[in-house]
């Protein structure tokens, strides 16, 4: 098993306001005022605010199931649905990954939202969940150099809840990982806390490939990554 | 329509709150939607007829271009703000009955589920189409949905999930609607949430965007 561990600062994240601003829907020139100074002082505050952390440990797969669409890593078997099992079918092993915006970007969000600010608390919210995707990508880069060397590449990320992976198999996922791994907790109905988190598997092999965005091949018609992304 | 009317439902759909709010910038120095509503009220307008009017037609309109993606989450939150603060002149003659609204509409994020985003915004957009909201806020058990039915009898009840975990948690919840009060209409919504599946565990509604649960209480409504 092979573990690394990161921590970024929120600068490493090249984060921008027009990244932010395209994630709520925004198309270039069409951005709001309010929002676009809003977003700038919660950049602004961000790199205070924020704790980014991310690890990943590697698993050798043991088997896949074909004909029930799943993995098992370490006597655990992971229903992983057709979209992601086709994806990961070529791997030889699977990197279990978290990643977190740390808790007070979170808490800023709820406090906004409960003192009545509604707008500034979905920005609180909007940030947060673009800082843990960008650090994931950071962490997924670090991930796919690492395993070049020996002639292997990597899949996409998926987490439970997307692509048909239902999201009580997080459970099992944190089994599978050293008790508060990023200092990440699991609630009994499988959300993360602190709530600007995500985790899940990368495939990795020598056949195995990282494809363009792959919203087109999720069921989740109404999803806002989706609707961001388009 | 009354000028006054038209000057304030452009401020509910435009986000402009009030005299300080800087948007948009052709309205900077201008009354917002607290000071005309207001204004509207000491001129001798009724509350019902500055809801009917002025504060519904703005937020179907916000509604609206939010379902066809011409505007987007904030300019809606900034749209409810600026209602919120309109409704705060007109809440007093709703409580003392002197102007009805359209009816209840209890809303709450299911059992486990801590999201509401999504809740927040169905509740603002109802409330903006002329009915009393009772949020229940979020990880709401059956029984608390069932106690407040009690207490409001007649209200429209909506159930939010964003996990695909939680979303059976509203199979329990509408199950448990359905055996103490059959004729309640129940609205469901989230991103997991589907028609087939709303169908599945007998709720009466579901609609991917706000409006559409406006457009299906206003059906109630009339």
């Amino acid at each position: 098993m092979t573990n690394a561990r990161f921590q970024y600062r929120f600068s490493d994240l090249n984060l921008n306001i027009t990244q932010i601003e395209s994630f709520m829907g925004y198309k270039d020139g069409e951005s709001h005022e309010t929002v676009t100074e809003l977003l700038s002082g919660i950049l602004a505050e961000a790199e205070e605010i924020c704790d980014i952390r991310a690890e990943y440990h590697i698993w050798p797969v043991a088997s896949f199931n074909d004909s029930e669409k799943s993995l098992s890593l370490d006597h655990h078997t992971f229903n992983i649905g057709r979209i992601i099992y086709g994806q990961m079918k070529r791997s030889g092993s699977v990197a279990l990954f978290l990643c977190t915006a740390g808790r007070e970007i979170g808490s800023k969000s709820r406090k906004e939202m409960r003192e009545g600010d509604l707008l500034k608390g979905y920005l609180y919210d909007v940030v947060g969940s673009e800082i843990v995707e960008a650090a994931a990508d950071l962490m997924q880069e670090s991930l796919e150099a690492s395993v070049a060397g020996e002639k292997r590449r990597i899949t996409n990320r998926y987490s439970p809840g997307y692509c048909g992976w239902d999201v009580a198999e997080q459970h099992k996922l944190f089994r599978l990982i050293p008790y508060n791994f990023c200092g990440i907790r699991l609630t009994p109905s499988a959300l993360m806390d602190p709530v600007k988190s995500v985790s899940g598997f990368i495939g990795i092999g020598e056949k195995v490939k990282r494809l363009p965005y792959t919203c087109s091949l999720c069921d989740m018609k109404d999803c806002i990554y989706r609707r961001g992304r388009r | 329509m009354n000028e006054l009317l038209e000057k304030l439902s452009r401020c509910v759909e435009l986000g402009k709150t009030d005299l300080l709010s800087p948007y948009p910038p052709d309205m900077k120095g201008q009354d917002g939607a607290d000071e005309l509503a207001k204004k509207a009220l000491e001129e001798g307008i009724r509350p019902d007829e500055i809801l009917e009017k002025s504060l519904i037609p703005a937020m179907e309109i916000v509604g609206d271009k939010f379902s066809r993606k011409q505007i987007y989450v904030p300019q809606m939150l900034m749209a409810a703000k600026a209602m919120n603060s309109a409704m705060k002149h007109l809440k007093p003659y709703f409580q003392s009955g002197e102007a009805k609204r359209k009816g209840k509409f209890i809303i709450g994020t299911v059992a486990g589920d801590l999201h509401d985003i999504g809740k927040n915004l169905v509740s603002m957009m109802i409330e903006g189409g002329g009915w009393e909201v009772i949020d229940l806020g979020v990880d709401v058990g059956s029984d608390k949905f069932l106690r407040t039915i009690e207490e409001n009898p007649g209200a429209v009840v909506g159930l939010s999930a964003l996990l695909t975990t939680t979303m059976e948690n509203m199979r329990t919840t509408v199950t448990a609607i359905r055996e103490r009060y059959p004729d309640a209409k129940v609205l469901v919504g989230g991103a997991p949430v589907t028609m087939e599946y709303c169908n599945k565990i007998g709720a009466d509604f579901y609609s991917p965007d706000p409006q559409g649960a406006v457009n299906y209480l206003k059906q109630l409504a009339t």
